[in-house]
């Protein structure tokens, strides 16, 4: 009881935080969904249709778990898959979906954006209290889980002519990485996401443990990381890394 | 293209981290504010940052990698030692991974060999060296180039040696202890310091062993520092006029400002390719900051030179094995290939001909009668 008394207000305090960082997560997770339904339209193997439908319900309950721990702390978590950077997001996947670019939208989905994911959520689990940690800790070992099936079609897809492969990659790159390298920046440029509820939650993070500088380099090394996993040579994805806006 | 050789280390400085990333970034990019600089750079994970193609006079080159541990300059102190053991650790899974056939340690990076053994990974066709024995032969070419030049009498001198336990500080008090009058070791572990002291008496010379850096370096004639100081004030307020200070630390932090005048500090260690290396990206100027070109690390030249004679084997393999006979042999090697002691410089600029104005002076004043040359 005198746990609850204790934990109670400091909660009171950061709940302002956690409902902004729950916002952009759960609003990633249903950009997840749209996703992975758009690839399952343009899937022509049976088994891939499947699959991406399962990872577009197992990122749907993912929505729904962050929405619950919100709820837990008495807050209503928003959404907004057109807050700005989502938007921009969604779009270059749409791009590849238009082109019926299946491995275009592996790349952005599971190498890009789940390097984010993965890696921030991992931060986010090793300081929230309680469940809350406990839950993004959980879904960032999940994500991490399911990319096995689409790094093994990479990596195939890519010993087919490494060439071709890496300057998708470095495309996608410039674009995708661009947007999440904008979004974890120290500051918006370009003023407010829209998805946060009040002022920009970045400069209060640090009351919570995180900082999003930590959060955006934990996110850029899991992606170099994932790169090097496909063979990219490392000295060019350093150099792409480098590149990005700060 | 298989690489015959990678070398791993880490940026020295701030600044020097920065140009690297600039260079990276590429000449259409604002460069990346400090603030911003040091909160990303700890992040990058260790990898190659560029190629290299080192060539013999003989007419044969080579190719390797160098491999960046992104160690923040910063975080070098005993604080930050499993860390970054630990980045040391992933570069050397980096050149493994590559198929580098022998590896140089530069810096921090020799604690994988210097430590146990269970700090390398699995090594597969790989060789690692520290380069130590070719950064001794050029800090001891350096500290004889120096008294040269200043028509200084090593056999009259006092040396000090700052690290003196370390694998290049024995190594150099191996090959200097015979030349010179009286040898002062310095380092933390007395025990390691009476081993060392005992080994140099019995071939005859005469040796004194402090754990204290200020009780005898007022008596120094010359110093070799190969502990990169804290607070190297400890060491340079306390020297007498006219002493010799080689800087074979890494980072080097021995300023000529904070010296008595008549002083000399330069940066020992360091070699000079007369074939000539190329980068690519072109990163030469940021990783080897030197007023003269083609001139690098020892311990990093020494899997140079050990690629260009065919021999992929780990010559520094770490604390205490480097012998007189053994530093001859890497710079025997490494002149076969054009690879020489670099010419003396410091902080600000280069030396020799300072040093040559100085050693006209002590002729000045030896004719004068005024005693021992400067």
């Amino acid at each position: 009881m005198e746990l609850v008394t204790c934990l109670k207000p400091s909660l009171a305090t950061t709940a302002p935080i956690w409902q902004d960082v729950l916002a952009q997560a759960v609003t990633g997770e249903l950009i997840a969904v749209l996703n992975y339904t758009s690839l399952a339209e343009i899937s022509e193997d049976p088994e891939e249709v499947a699959d991406a439908l399962e990872h577009a319900e197992s990122e749907r309950g993912h929505a729904a778990a962050f929405t619950a721990e919100g709820e837990k702390l008495g807050i209503a978590v928003p959404n907004n898959v057109d807050a700005k950077y989502w938007k921009r997001l969604r779009s270059a996947f749409l791009r590849q979906i238009d082109a019926r670019d299946f491995i275009g939208c592996l790349i952005i989905q599971e190498v890009m954006l789940e390097s984010f994911a993965v890696a921030s959520y991992k931060r986010v689990g090793q300081v929230a209290p309680g469940s809350l940690g406990n839950t993004f800790a959980a879904i960032a070992a999940e994500e991490e889980d399911h990319i096995d099936h689409a790094m093994s079609i990479l990596k195939t897809e890519r010993a087919r002519n490494v060439r071709r492969f890496d300057d998708k990659v470095h495309e996608l790159h410039t674009e995708v990485m661009t947007t999440l390298a904008e979004m974890f920046a120290r500051e918006d440029a370009d003023g407010h996401c829209e998805l946060c509820c009040g002022t920009c939650v970045k400069p209060s993070l640090p009351v919570v443990g995180l900082t999003i500088s930590e959060l955006r380099g934990a996110s850029l090394r899991h992606y170099l990381a994932t790169l090097d996993t496909l063979g990219l040579p490392g000295e060019m994805t350093l150099a792409w890394a480098t590149q990005l806006p700060v | 293209m298989p690489l015959d050789f990678a070398l791993i280390a880490h940026q020295e400085s701030w600044r020097a981290a920065a140009d690297v990333l600039a260079v990276l970034r590429g000449p259409g990019r604002a460069p990346i504010p400090d603030v911003d600089l040091k909160d990303i750079f700890p992040w990058f994970p260790p990898r190659a940052v560029c190629h290299i193609d080192h060539r013999s006079v003989l007419g044969h080159s080579v190719h390797g990698v160098y491999i960046d541990s992104f160690i923040p300059p910063d975080r070098l102190g005993h604080k930050y030692r499993e860390e970054n053991i630990g980045r040391v650790r992933a570069a050397a899974a980096c050149a493994i991974n590559s198929g580098a056939r022998i590896v140089s340690l530069g810096g921090f990076s020799s604690i994988l060999l210097e430590g146990d053994s269970e700090n390398l990974p699995e090594k597969g066709g790989t060789v690692f060296t520290t380069g130590n024995t070719l950064t001794v032969a050029f800090v001891v070419q350096g500290v004889r180039k120096m008294c040269a030049l200043q028509g200084r009498d090593m056999s009259e001198a006092t040396l000090l040696i700052v690290g003196a336990t370390g694998d290049v500080g024995s190594g150099c008090a191996r090959c200097l202890a015979p030349l010179v009058h009286r040898v002062v070791l310095n380092a933390r572990n007395i025990d390691r310091l009476r081993g060392l002291a005992q080994e140099l008496s019995a071939g005859g010379a005469a040796v004194d062993i402090t754990t204290d850096l200020q009780q005898l370096s007022a008596q120094a004639d010359i110093v070799i520092c190969v502990a990169s100081l804290e607070s190297p004030s400890l060491l340079l307020g306390r020297l007498g006029p006219n002493a010799i200070i080689c800087d074979a630390g890494y980072p080097k932090n021995l300023s000529p400002v904070d010296v008595l005048e008549g002083c000399t500090v330069f940066f020992g260690g360091l070699g000079q390719s007369r074939g000539g290396m190329s980068f690519e990206p072109d990163v030469h100027r940021v990783l080897h900051r030197h007023p003269f070109p083609n001139v690098g690390q020892g311990c990093l030249m020494e899997g140079m030179v050990l690629a260009l004679e065919g021999r992929f084997e780990p010559f520094s393999q770490g604390r205490g094995f480097i012998t007189t006979e053994r530093v001859q042999e890497i710079e025997t090697l490494a002149a076969r290939h054009g690879i020489h002691l670099a010419p003396l410089y410091n902080a600000q600029g280069p030396l020799e001909e300072a040093a040559s104005r100085t050693e006209g002076l002590a002729d000045e004043r030896q004719i004068a009668g005024s005693g021992r040359a400067v």
